[in-house]
């Protein structure tokens, strides 16, 4: 699980790509990233949670968006994003679909 | 006062007439003299210590930090009892410098001129007697100057621009020890002037790169946006760019152009970022739109190789993909109205005026962003523009805006404005959003374009046609 606060853009999406390229996904290790306290995302912060799903995919793994704030999935609505990532609206319920991820594949 | 015998000075005689080489030197002094704006600029606190520290250490009434022009010699600080008016009697009338602490004088005076062919500091321990300054005013008149000391204010590359002086109306001996103070504080009239340059220079060619920028930024704007739309038959267009920052590039493009036979091509979108990469992907975006719209202008297609030219652009780049959302659409004549044909890829709903007043979203669903997703796909619809119908297409400058309550503006917000204002025009429909824009004011945190096409209204009543999916 990993918990983003704030704003991602220009200045802070670096610390969050880092933080994901040593995430080593494959099948049965997924990730969930905590949103509900992110306040801003701009299309650096997009353009790396989108990377970070398709490495997740490739590598057999999944990436779990958790909690996101009403304005903000309402962008990723209009960018149709919500038919790519998964969205939960709290960290729990992300963690529950994880779990029923392992069941179901094993 | 019995008067002494001429004492030895520490100068050696003026020069005599000026040669060639002369000419040549003074040419490169007065370069130095324009280079440091010596004339022109210099003059505050630290000249003005300097010359009552030169005082000081002299036990001396007068002194005076001078810079030699061509035809003048302009005194930057001065120390002393009425010092200007007593050692340059003729500031010229009704200067704008007669009370500030610089004066000027049209009268060479050739105490302070002449210090400056000197290599070092020198004194003159009785002018009268001295066949250089003899004739000078200061010393046969008032104040009676005799004794006097200078040490030349040189560039780093050797040219001498003036000189830091001391005046005393008793003759008298100068020590080694003042004079070497002397030098000391020409050489920090010197510092003083160096600095000054340095200063001036920076902030010079940081107001030439900014200038410069600003320039770019407006070149690259005129670029990305069509300088006029182009006169559709039956048809009003108006289209409009309202930016957040003067300076800064935006990534919001729009367009309107002729395709085959009797159709139109428009769109309107928006690149990820700001600033110049913006502005190139920007171009790259607009041109493809356009070329891709002449080789299949099926509004779906157009969005696929736009999207496989910007997958081909990042391919193989660390940086974040670079990529967009836009709405791309194809206009047919057809009857008093338009067929619109309509697909978006990741891109807020173009909004439809109706002749009645009805706003209805005119939005295939599901569109996804153009450039960054596997397999992306792309929502088409097709919709009619009757006589009396506008259609808004804006990009989510717009929409994003904060509200007083502190809400997005959102689709729904828009909507319900553009519903207020009820029947329109494309130039009464961005008149509309232009309002809405000055209310939203600090709200609005991100540049807006908005593209606006209308049917003019029938002087028959016509009713709408309905919406329908491709």
């Amino acid at each position: 699980m990993l918990v983003v606060a704030g704003d991602l853009d220009h200045h802070t999406t670096p610390r969050l790509r880092a933080a994901l390229e040593e995430v080593p996904f494959g099948p049965g290790a997924d990730l969930v990233i905590d949103l509900s306290s992110l306040t801003f995302c701009d299309s650096t912060g997009i353009a790396t949670l989108v990377a970070a799903h398709q490495r997740a995919h490739d590598a057999g793994g999944a990436l779990l968006l958790a909690g996101l704030e009403q304005d903000i999935a309402r962008v990723f609505h209009i960018m149709g994003l919500d038919q790519l990532l998964a969205f939960y609206d709290s960290p729990e319920e992300a963690v529950r679909a994880v779990k029923d991820r392992r069941e179901s594949t094993t | 006062m019995p008067r002494k015998e001429p004492e030895v000075s520490t100068v050696e005689e003026a020069p005599g007439r000026p040669t060639a080489a002369d000419s040549d030197e003074e040419a490169r002094r007065q370069e130095a003299v324009r280079r440091y704006a010596a004339l022109e600029t210099a003059s505050g606190g630290a000249f003005d210590r300097v010359a009552a520290l030169a005082a000081r250490i002299f036990h001396a009434p007068f002194a005076t930090v001078t810079i030699v022009g061509d035809d003048r010699v302009r005194v930057i600080a001065a120390h002393g009892p009425s010092a200007r008016r007593a050692i340059f009697r003729s500031p010229i009338a009704g200067s704008p410098f007669m009370e500030s602490p610089v004066v000027e004088s049209p009268v060479v005076v050739s105490l302070c001129a002449a210090a400056v062919r000197h290599d070092g500091p020198h004194a003159v321990s009785d002018a009268l007697l001295h066949p250089g300054s003899a004739g000078d005013p200061a010393v046969r008149g008032e104040p009676g100057i005799r004794f006097h000391a200078a040490a030349p204010i040189v560039t780093p590359d050797g040219e001498p621009l003036g000189s830091v002086n001391v005046m005393d109306t008793r003759p008298r001996e100068a020590g080694e020890e003042e004079l070497a103070c002397l030098r000391d504080l020409a050489g920090l009239v010197m510092d003083e002037l160096q600095v000054r340059l340095v200063t001036q220079r920076t902030v010079e060619i940081e107001r030439q790169l900014r200038a410069g920028a600003e320039r770019l930024a407006r070149t690259l704007q005129r670029t990305l946006l069509p300088p006029a739309l182009p006169r559709v038959p039956g048809l009003r267009a108006a289209a409009a760019y309202h930016p957040v920052s003067a300076d800064e590039v935006g990534g919001d493009f729009y367009d309107l152009f002729p395709l085959d036979g009797d159709r139109w091509g428009f769109f309107l979108g928006d690149v990820c970022g700001k600033g110049a990469g913006a502005a190139s992907l920007t171009s790259l975006v607009r041109y493809t739109l356009r070329a891709a719209a002449v080789y299949d202008a099926d509004p779906h297609a157009v969005l696929a190789n736009l999207d496989a030219v910007l997958q081909q652009e990042h391919a193989g780049g660390d940086m974040p993909a670079p990529y967009c959302t836009a709405v791309f659409g194809v206009l047919q004549p057809d009857g008093d109205g338009f067929g619109v044909t309509l697909a978006t890829g990741g891109h807020p709903p173009a909004l439809a005026v109706r002749a009645d007043g009805l706003v209805e979203p005119i939005h295939p669903a599901g569109g996804q962003l153009i450039g960054i997703l596997r397999n992306p796909h792309f929502a088409q619809v097709s919709a009619r523009l009757n006589a009396g119908d506008a259609l808004l297409l804006y990009t989510d400058g717009l929409t994003e805006a904060r509200t007083e309550t502190g809400s997005m503006l959102d689709e729904d917000g828009l909507t319900a404005y553009l519903a207020a204002a009820g029947p329109t025009s494309a130039d009464a429909l961005l008149d509309t959003v232009h309002d809405l824009i000055t209310d939203l004011g600090e709200g609005v945190s991100d540049d807006a374009a908005v593209l606006a096409l209308s049917v003019p209204p029938a002087t028959r009543s016509s009713f709408s046609g309905s919406q329908g999916a491709a």
